[in-house]
Parts: C-alpha cells; sequence; structure tokens
C-alpha cells in the first residue's frame, strides 16, 4: 500500500464488504445514494455552507475520495480536486453518481430555502457514519453564521487531526469467528410498480409526533421501529390480498442494522447487516396484532452479536476468497450484480431504515425545525422507506422511481386511523387522474 | 391548513392536490397558497450519460494490437499468403461493430445498420482478395450482403418506428426472413446459371407465410388477441 509523504498514512485504501457490493451494483441509471436533510430555522447561506464545506472535509478523509477501478477491485483514494460545491437543489433527488464526473466526488450538497442536504454515495459510509459528518457540517455552518455551538452530541472537532479509527474496514476487524451464510431466501413479493422515465424520483415525507407515535408502540409493547415496521409489512401483505394472486407470496422486507451497538468501533465508514423480517400470508391471515408480535419477536430473537459476527464473518470471507480476487473485475462485477439481485432484491417486498433520533447540543437546537431522510432509487421499480426523528418530529420517506402511490398512502392512512396526525408533503407535481 | 379528505392527512399549505390519493384540494376557507415556496424544489436536475470512452479505448487497443501482431507474423509464417487479412479484417468488423456506438451515444439507427453492413462487406472483400474471389464477391457475396442489409434497415425502422406487440414484431421477424431468402435464391440462382427458377426458397417463404397468417388473425382480432394475451402472460 502506497504511503502518503506528508502524514505517512496509506494513500489508498480498498472499499469495505458493503461498498464492494455498491460498487458492484453500479450502473449507469442506478447508483446506492442517500440523502439526509436539515431544514433550518432561517434561509440558508450558500456561501456559508460552502465554507463550512471546506472547513469540514478535510476532518472527514473517508467522505473526502474517489472511486477507482482497478483489476479485480475497486479502490479509495483521496480526492484533492476543486470542491465538493454546494449546489441549489433539485427536484429529483439521489441521482446515480458517475465515478468520473464531478470532479469524482462522491458526496454532493444542496440547499434549498431553508433546507440544507447531503448526498452520499453508499460505498463511501453508512447512514451512521453519514450522520456524524453531517450533524459536524451543520455545526460548523452554524458558527459560520457567528453561533456559539460546542462539539458535544457526536460533533467532531474539525480543528483536530483525522483519527485512523474512523477509517477502519470494521467488517474485518470483527471477521474473526467461525463464518455463517446464509441461503438463498423465498421469492418475496416484490412491491413494484409502474417505472417513471429516467430520472425521476417520487419523495413523499410524512411528519408525525413522536410522543404519540411511541404512546402508540408501547400499547402494542414494541419499540417505534418494531411498530413502524409491523404497519409496511401489514399495509404490503393487505396491497398483495386486494390484487388477488393465485398464490400469495411471503411480503419482507430489508432492516439495516447498525452494528457499532453490538461491536464498539467508531469508523464511520460502512458497518450495517441486514435483518429480513417476514409475513407469510400463504400461513392465513395475520391481524396487526399478529405482524406487530411476530416482528417484535423475530428481530429481538435474530439481533444478537453472536448471529450477526458470524453473517459479517461470512460475507468478508466471500470477498477474501482466493478464488473470487483472481478473477478480474469485469467479469466480477456482473456476477455479484446477479447473487445481489438473488439475495438482495428477489427475496425481499423493500426496505425500511430508521437511524432513529438525531441529538444535537442544546445551542443547535433551535437552529434546526427538521431534520430528512431519503434512501435513494431502488434496483427495481419499488419504494423505499426510511425515517428520521428530530425533537418531537418523527418524518418517514417514501421514494421511488415508480408512479403509484399504493404503499405511502396505505401506511399513512393506517397511521392516521391508528389516531397518529401525520402531515404529508412530496415533490410530485403531476397529479394523475388515473391514481383514485 | 387541509386535510386530504380520503387520507385524512394534513397537506402543505401549496399543495392543490393529497400527493398520496391526487384528490384536488378544495378548501374555500383556505385556498391553496399559490405564492409560498414548494416544500421540494421544481426545477429537475440532469444526469450525465456515463462516459464510454475509456471501454471505447480498450476495444480499440485491443483489436489493433491483434491486427498489428498478426500482420507482423505475416511477414515470417506463411509469406506467400495474405492470411493475416482474415484476423484484420475480422477485427475492423468488430471494431466498426462495437466502438462507434459507444463512442457517438444516440447515434441514428440507419446509420449504425449501414456502418455494420458495410463492415461485413470490407470483411468478405478482404477474404475474396485472399481468395482471388473478385468475380464471386461482386456477383454473389456484394449483392447478398446488400439484401441482408435493406432488409435489416427496414426491419429495424419498422419495429423502431411503430408501436407494436410481441406478436406483430414475431410476424415480422418471421417474414424477413423468409422474403430474405427467397432473394438469397434469386441471387444464387442467378450468378450459378444466369437464370431464375424459384425452388426450395419458395417452399421455405410458404413455411414463413403458413407460420404468419394465423399470428396475423389473432392480431387482428380482438377477443383472440385477449385470449392470447391472458394465456401467455408472464
Amino acid at each position: 500500500m502506497a504511503k502518503d509523504r506528508r502524514g505517512g498514512k496509506p494513500e489508498w485504501y480498498p472499499l469495505d464488504n458493503a461498498g464492494v457490493l455498491y460498487s458492484a451494483i453500479q450502473k449507469e441509471n442506478y447508483s446506492a445514494i442517500y440523502r439526509f436533510s436539515a431544514v433550518m430555522a432561517a434561509p440558508v447561506d450558500p456561501d456559508a455552507l460552502q465554507r463550512a464545506v471546506e472547513r469540514t472535509m478535510p476532518r472527514f478523509p473517508s467522505f473526502a475520495v474517489r472511486i477507482k477501478r482497478g483489476a479485480f477491485w475497486h479502490y479509495f483514494e483521496p480526492n484533492h480536486a476543486a470542491g465538493p460545491f454546494v449546489k441549489p437543489d433539485i427536484a429529483n433527488p439521489c441521482q446515480p453518481v458517475r465515478f468520473q464526473e464531478d470532479n469524482g466526488w462522491l458526496v454532493r450538497f444542496y440547499y434549498y430555502e431553508t433546507r440544507i442536504s447531503l448526498e452520499v454515495f453508499h460505498a463511501v459510509s453508512d447512514g451512521a457514519g453519514a450522520l456524524v459528518f453531517f450533524k459536524t457540517l451543520l455545526a460548523v455552518y452554524l458558527r459560520e453564521l457567528g453561533h456559539i455551538i460546542p462539539n458535544t452530541c457526536g460533533i467532531l472537532d474539525v480543528d483536530e487531526p483525522p483519527r485512523p479509527e474512523e477509517r477502519e474496514d470494521a467488517y474485518e476487524r470483527y471477521a474473526t469467528v467461525k463464518a455463517r451464510r446464509s441461503g438463498l431466501e423465498k421469492k418475496a413479493y416484490p412491491n413494484t410498480g409502474t417505472p417513471e422515465p429516467f430520472y425521476t424520483l417520487n419523495v413523499t415525507m410524512g411528519f408525525l409526533p413522536v410522543d404519540q407515535l411511541k404512546a402508540r408502540a408501547k400499547g402494542y409493547g414494541v419499540s417505534i421501529t418494531e411498530y413502524l415496521t409491523a404497519v409496511l409489512l401489514k399495509v404490503i401483505v393487505d396491497k398483495q390480498h386486494r390484487e388477488r394472486p393465485r398464490r400469495e407470496k411471503p411480503v419482507a422486507l430489508a432492516i439495516p442494522i447498525n452494528l457499532r451497538a453490538w461491536f464498539p468501533s467508531e469508523t464511520l465508514r460502512n458497518f450495517i447487516l441486514t435483518v429480513r423480517p417476514c409475513i407469510d400470508p400463504s400461513l392465513g391471515e395475520y391481524t396487526f396484532a399478529e405482524v406487530v408480535s411476530q416482528v417484535h419477536h423475530f428481530l429481538r430473537l435474530n439481533i444478537n452479536r453472536q448471529q450477526m459476527q458470524a453473517l459479517l464473518t461470512g460475507n468478508v470471507k466471500f470477498t477474501t476468497n482466493r478464488l473470487l480476487q483472481i478473477v478480474p473485475i469485469v467479469l466480477k462485477n456482473p456476477v455479484m450484480a446477479l447473487g445481489y439481485r438473488l439475495s438482495g432484491v428477489r427475496p425481499y417486498s423493500g426496505t425500511y431504515t430508521n437511524p432513529g433520533p438525531f441529538p444535537v447540543p442544546e445551542e443547535m437546537a433551535p437552529h434546526i425545525r427538521r431534520m430528512e431522510v431519503i434512501l435513494g432509487q431502488a434496483t427495481n421499480p419499488r419504494v423505499h422507506c426510511a425515517s428520521i426523528s428530530y425533537g418531537n418530529t418523527m418524518e418517514i420517506t417514501f421514494a421511488g422511481t415508480l408512479q403509484e402511490t399504493d404503499t405511502e398512502r396505505d401506511f399513512f392512512r393506517f397511521l392516521v386511523r391508528e389516531g397518529i396526525p401525520v402531515k404529508v408533503e412530496s415533490n410530485r407535481t403531476v397529479r394523475s387522474e388515473l391514481m383514485f | 391548513m387541509s386535510y386530504c379528505v380520503n387520507c385524512g392527512v394534513e397537506l402543505d399549505a401549496t399543495a392543490s392536490f393529497c400527493p398520496l390519493c391526487h384528490t384536488p384540494v378544495l378548501n374555500p376557507g383556505q385556498p391553496v397558497d399559490e405564492h409560498a415556496p414548494k416544500p421540494f424544489p421544481t426545477q429537475r436536475g440532469e444526469v450525465a450519460p456515463a462516459s464510454k470512452r475509456e471501454l471505447a479505448l480498450l476495444i480499440t487497443a485491443m483489436l489493433a494490437s491483434v491486427a498489428v501482431c498478426c500482420g507482423v507474423l505475416n511477414l515470417f509464417l506463411n509469406q506467400q499468403r495474405p492470411w493475416s487479412l482474415y484476423v484484420i479484417g475480422a477485427a475492423v468488423m468488430l471494431w466498426i461493430w462495437f466502438v462507434p456506438p459507444l463512442l457517438a451515444r444516440g447515434m441514428h439507427l440507419l446509420l449504425r445498420l449501414l456502418l455494420d453492413v458495410a463492415a461485413v462487406a470490407i470483411y468478405v472483400f478482404l477474404i475474396s482478395v485472399d481468395l482471388d474471389g473478385r468475380s464471386w464477391f461482386c456477383g454473389l457475396a456484394l449483392p447478398i450482403i446488400l439484401w441482408g442489409g435493406a432488409i435489416l434497415l427496414l426491419l429495424g425502422l419498422v419495429l423502431r418506428v411503430y408501436r407494436r406487440s410481441v406478436l406483430t414484431s414475431v410476424t415480422i421477424l418471421i417474414g424477413s426472413v423468409g422474403v430474405l431468402l427467397f432473394g438469397v435464391e434469386f441471387f444464387l440462382d442467378r450468378w450459378l446459371s444466369g437464370s431464375w427458377e424459384p425452388s426450395w426458397s419458395v417452399v421455405v417463404l410458404a413455411v414463413c407465410a403458413g407460420l404468419t397468417i394465423p399470428l396475423l388473425v389473432i392480431r387482428r382480432v380482438p377477443s383472440l388477441r385477449e385470449e392470447v394475451r391472458r394465456r401467455f402472460h408472464l
């Protein structure tokens, strides 16, 4: 590994386990991109935001990278090009990334009215890592505006040099036990719809009071994540049932789990695994209470240190397989993309991710009105669901490249029927007469 | 604030319809605010098309390298015959097939097909040079290539321009095969004997016609078409 002349740190580094996958499934019309946004109390000052980006990026070298194609694997190298530059926001977020364009930047910054948005290519970092970066950026931005913000609640000091632990490949560090690979799961109900023309991403956001949501979830004896997962499963099960298929397929969701809670790590790169709560309607009808119970027990039973470590070791072993390593990248990527289709798309009806609350220092809280998250397009026309809470506002986003709104409509109607008030906003501007 | 009468969700003050069920907002007490900024920008962003130059360069380098290596080898091995023309011709043909479409995105189908047919003609011409077969190239190979190219062009245009169902596409394809072989026999006969006596190609044409007639009937009769759609849906 080449050494940097200044700091003696590695000049380039290989992608982590999840990054390998996200770079392999990268296509001209698809990239694994997600977005975090903060709606501020005052309109955004683009100049101050640009200054904040320039001060923050050097502190986060794992975000200031470009991706290069080697003979066998992609790899990251530091990006010393100009930028990244903040840009006015666009109607169709989370556009595919081009490795050669935009000076090779894999992060993007946007502003619109009071909203600051950060988009990240998933090979660079997961949601937890990106939130540390975003929170620090917001703190630096507010400091640029003259506010005094302390470095607490996970905000990193941009005057300190970056620490090597923040760039570690945590998968590799914990891949120390006997490996276990989960076999191919059964095909799930795909929940797809009519695709929009390239590139359109329909985004619908719902805003709910956290206290009422928590009270409702508590009524079932579950957490908010479990409750919302169950609601999503239930509405997809009902949607499939309304379509009256000859044989109902299982409905399963991919729920990313932040592994840092089980395996201590300060990495700002990827460190996630997904679990697959599933309801099989061919076994009979499930009431909502039964779905909630299934989800609750499934997640509690399957999210444990031993099982997750065996799984992540299995994934790491897969990429360190000698035979696989010597296959050129041009042959390996299509095979990995096919593997992703079979094991990452086919057995799922959708994805739901909840990074949880976004705690900020008291001094920062009055300047942020709410937080938003968008999980970019899926590889097929289906919706992804993501949520984030800030203060007493839980924001839930449905985003996808399909025309129909069935999933999000049923989801929010369900919550309204449960007695939780929901406010909805969307980037859809065309009203279709055929939709209702 | 307005609520959707169907969904029961609160809507943004600027929303003229519910984004979930598309029901229009009709609230005389609070009309849609058309001046306040929308919750999301309305300006769309464009994604730059991915560059294929690298791949084009790689293919060019590989084909050129093969052509040069074989050309040089021909100077030492079996010098009396220009055998390397086969390899060089194949390299040129493959280059014309794959590289211009990579460099010129959105190249017109007509131009692309013309180039492809020209590439085949060049390759066969190089073979004819080695075999000293100028007469069969001009009298047989070139007319057949041009005939095939013309049918391919027509097929490409018909399949691309008109909205067509799978049934129509299959019908056109089968019909094209029949017409192509009919022409091939015509050129063969003319070159071999100087006269035209249609024989095997008429059989092929009849088979193709036999295959297309039921398809055409199904295509024309809505009830049959619907039945086929139902039974063979994927």
